[in-house]
């Protein structure tokens, strides 16, 4: 029992990790119809600016959670600007920018190594362990559970209180439709990107906080996003969120009696048993 | 008739001396002596790549500053197999082969190099290995030799420590690919037949990112000690996870690196492992010379990875010169790898000489260190005999 309780805890936690990449992934994707596979790339971009400021350079970790966001918006956006964009004006079919987004994770990987160095970083934070019966947790597990959900808060009200929230919205159901009503989508685009990418920074920070960060860390992350998405379904944010609770608690409750050999193959199983049972995803045919 | 004899026994020494002569032919030299090596110069386990492949350079630059061997010059061609993707190891051996027409091949990680050596045996490439680990390795070619101590005698090194401080019930977290399984191949068995029980058995992916899980179930086995069949850097995230989550019993290594340091931060005192031996000292001048070489080059200090490829740069320069020696087209890979098998002796930068045994590993020494400090100190020889 000690152990089921241990790995629900760890569920939940890699539940909010997975859930966070998933928002950041959900929101570019069911927006701008982009697979934008880049997002890991700049997931690990994201965790290496944070590395250089709080871990290289000694500052406060805020501001390296600042520098991440930020380089990491301005990566996103530039994606969208400067390859993204050009594309969808030719209207090149959708597997152009799909392939050029697999182009363009690689050069930031290598960009990582050539800036950053290509060895293991990690950044000295001061963590107390907590107990919760017989189960054991960080106040770095705290500090994920605790960012997601103050993310989702103000992802809610952001989407539901605002002109832009609205606007991506409309976008996420249609974005012919929304283009027709006069929203500026290529505006709302690169809002997209550069939220979503604000969002993988962040839960890049708090995972090279817990567990370092490497050079190829963002294949993990967008996959992961990737498997939320389309697990909860493609346009619903809460989907996004459903999906990756469920990842992170059948990754980590999956195996209670299996052996941990079968770890990286429980994300495909999910995601196959979605796409065969339930293709539309969890959520989005309640949305519809 | 006098005359004739004389002339007789003249002509006889003149074809005696002939035949000396084209006994000792001339050598072919080639106008460089091209060498590849197979490394991890990208993905997941790229640290290795750049480790080896800077050792690999010092070492050519240092004998072509001396003049190179017998006056020609080693070159060096550095290609990628990906971290450990067989295929990639294949399409590099085969561009080796075939463009740049090498006779000597360092090759690293066991699976690609258990894919090339086929190949090796084929083309009569003679293959140094100084990475991979996997007990395979011993039986997948003729012509290779390794300087590397092979994983599954680092982890009866390791148990056998284990032993020795009279540890009892064992978990274990396992690399899942061939070299961490057959650690755990001579590790379990020697273990149970000492009469202890392997609690736990948790295997941890290659770039693993996340394992909780593996820690919390090897928290709740409730083990004696924990053997870490894992390589850099996922040994190092086992240890602070291990050590975050509670686990106080002692964790026992197969390997301890700059990138194991970093990520285990302060949680890495008192980790204990098995490695090959390389430690440099005034008592080796050798390897005293090559740490200050390295370490001014790179600004690090050489691991045992850089050592062991520095190693068999020499190691290859001393098998053509002795394969040159007996003249003729001796720049084929099949003359060097009877260069080694005739003479198995050769200058070690660990300090004295190793000796390849008929399995092709280089007999060496295996310590046991402890990390103190961050770093490893030596605690013991422990003998695999």
């Amino acid at each position: 029992m000690d152990l089921v309780i241990q790995l629900l805890l760890n569920g939940i936690v890699n539940g909010s990790h997975y859930a966070l990449l998933g928002l950041g992934f959900g929101l570019i994707f069911a927006t701008t119809r982009i697979v934008h596979f880049a997002f890991g790339s700049i997931f690990t971009f994201g965790a290496y600016v944070a590395w250089f400021v709080s871990g290289y350079m000694g500052a406060p970790i805020f501001l390296g959670l600042a520098a991440g966001v930020v380089v990491a918006m301005g990566l996103g956006v530039a994606s969208y600007v400067g390859l993204y964009q050009p594309l969808e004006r030719r209207g090149v079919s959708p597997l152009i920018p799909l392939i050029a987004s697999l182009g363009l994770t690689i050069v930031l990987e290598n960009l990582v190594g050539i800036i950053f160095g290509t060895g293991a970083r990690t950044i000295d934070a001061e963590t107390s362990i907590h107990f919760l019966g017989p189960a054991f947790f960080t106040s770095i597990h705290v500090w994920q559970v605790v960012s997601f959900l103050l993310v989702c808060v103000l992802l809610y009200l952001f989407v539901n209180y605002t002109r832009y929230g609205k606007a991506i919205m409309a976008m996420t159901d249609d974005p012919e439709m929304a283009r027709v009503i006069g929203i500026d989508t290529a505006r709302v685009s690169i809002l997209v990107f550069a939220l979503g990418s604000a969002l993988s920074a962040i839960a890049a920070l708090l995972v090279t906080l817990k567990d370092g960060a490497s050079t190829h860390m963002g294949f993990t992350a967008v996959f992961m996003g990737f498997v939320a998405v389309i697990v909860g379904g493609v346009g619903s944010l809460r989907g996004a969120i459903a999906g990756g609770f469920l990842l992170g608690l059948v990754e980590s409750l999956g195996l209670w009696k299996i052996s941990t050999e079968w770890q990286s193959s429980i994300a495909f199983i999910v995601l196959f048993l979605m796409i065969l049972l339930r293709p539309h995803g969890l959520f989005s045919l309640a949305r519809r | 008739m006098v005359r004739k004899i004389i002339a007789s026994v003249m002509a006889a020494g003149l074809l005696a001396f002939a035949g000396g002569a084209s006994a000792q032919e001339k050598p072919n030299d080639p106008a460089s002596y091209k060498f590849g090596a197979i490394l991890a110069m990208s993905g997941k386990a790229d640290w290795y790549g750049k480790v080896m492949s800077r050792a690999i350079q010092l070492a050519v630059d240092e004998i072509n500053a001396k003049g190179g061997v017998d006056g020609i010059p080693l070159e060096a061609i550095i290609e990628d197999h990906k971290s450990g993707v067989a295929k990639e190891g294949v399409s590099a051996m085969n561009r080796l082969i075939s463009i740049h027409k090498v006779q000597a091949v360092l090759t690293s990680f066991s699976p690609p190099t258990l894919a090339i050596a086929p190949i090796a045996d084929e083309k009569g490439i003679l293959l140094l290995n100084g990475g991979g680990t996997s007990a395979a390795l011993l039986k997948a070619s003729q012509n290779m030799f390794h300087n590397r101590t092979l994983a599954s005698d680092l982890g009866l090194a390791a148990v056998k420590w284990a032993e020795t401080r009279g540890l009892g019930d064992m978990a274990q977290m396992v690399w899942k690919n061939d070299a961490g399984e057959s650690v755990a191949a001579s590790a379990q068995p020697y273990w149970e037949k000492a009469g202890h029980k392997v609690v736990a058995t948790e295997f941890v992916e290659l770039g693993a990112s996340n394992i909780d899980t593996q820690v919390a179930k090897v928290r709740v086995s409730n083990p004696s000690w924990v053997g870490l069949w894992l390589f850099s850097p996922e040994s190092g995230l086992a240890i602070k996870k291990l050590r975050e989550f509670g686990v106080k019993a002692p964790l026992i290594g197969i390997e301890y690196t700059g990138d194991i340091k970093e990520i285990a931060g302060s949680q890495v005192e008192g980790f204990e492992y098995a490695s090959d031996y390389f430690t440099p000292s005034d008592e080796y001048p050798w390897s005293r010379d090559f740490a200050a070489a390295y370490k001014a080059r790179y600004g690090e200090d050489p691991e045992f990875y850089a050592a062991n490829y520095y190693e068999n740069v020499y190691v290859l320069a001393e098998a053509i010169r002795r394969a040159r020696a007996k003249g003729g087209d001796y720049w084929d890979g099949r003359k060097l790898i009877s260069a080694i098998r005739e003479n198995p002796v050769f200058d070690s930068v660990y300090g004295g000489s190793m000796t390849y045994q008929s399995n092709g590993v280089a007999k060496k020494r295996v310590a046991i260190f402890k990390v103190e400090e961050g770093k490893g100190k030596f605690v013991q020889y422990v003998s695999l005999d």
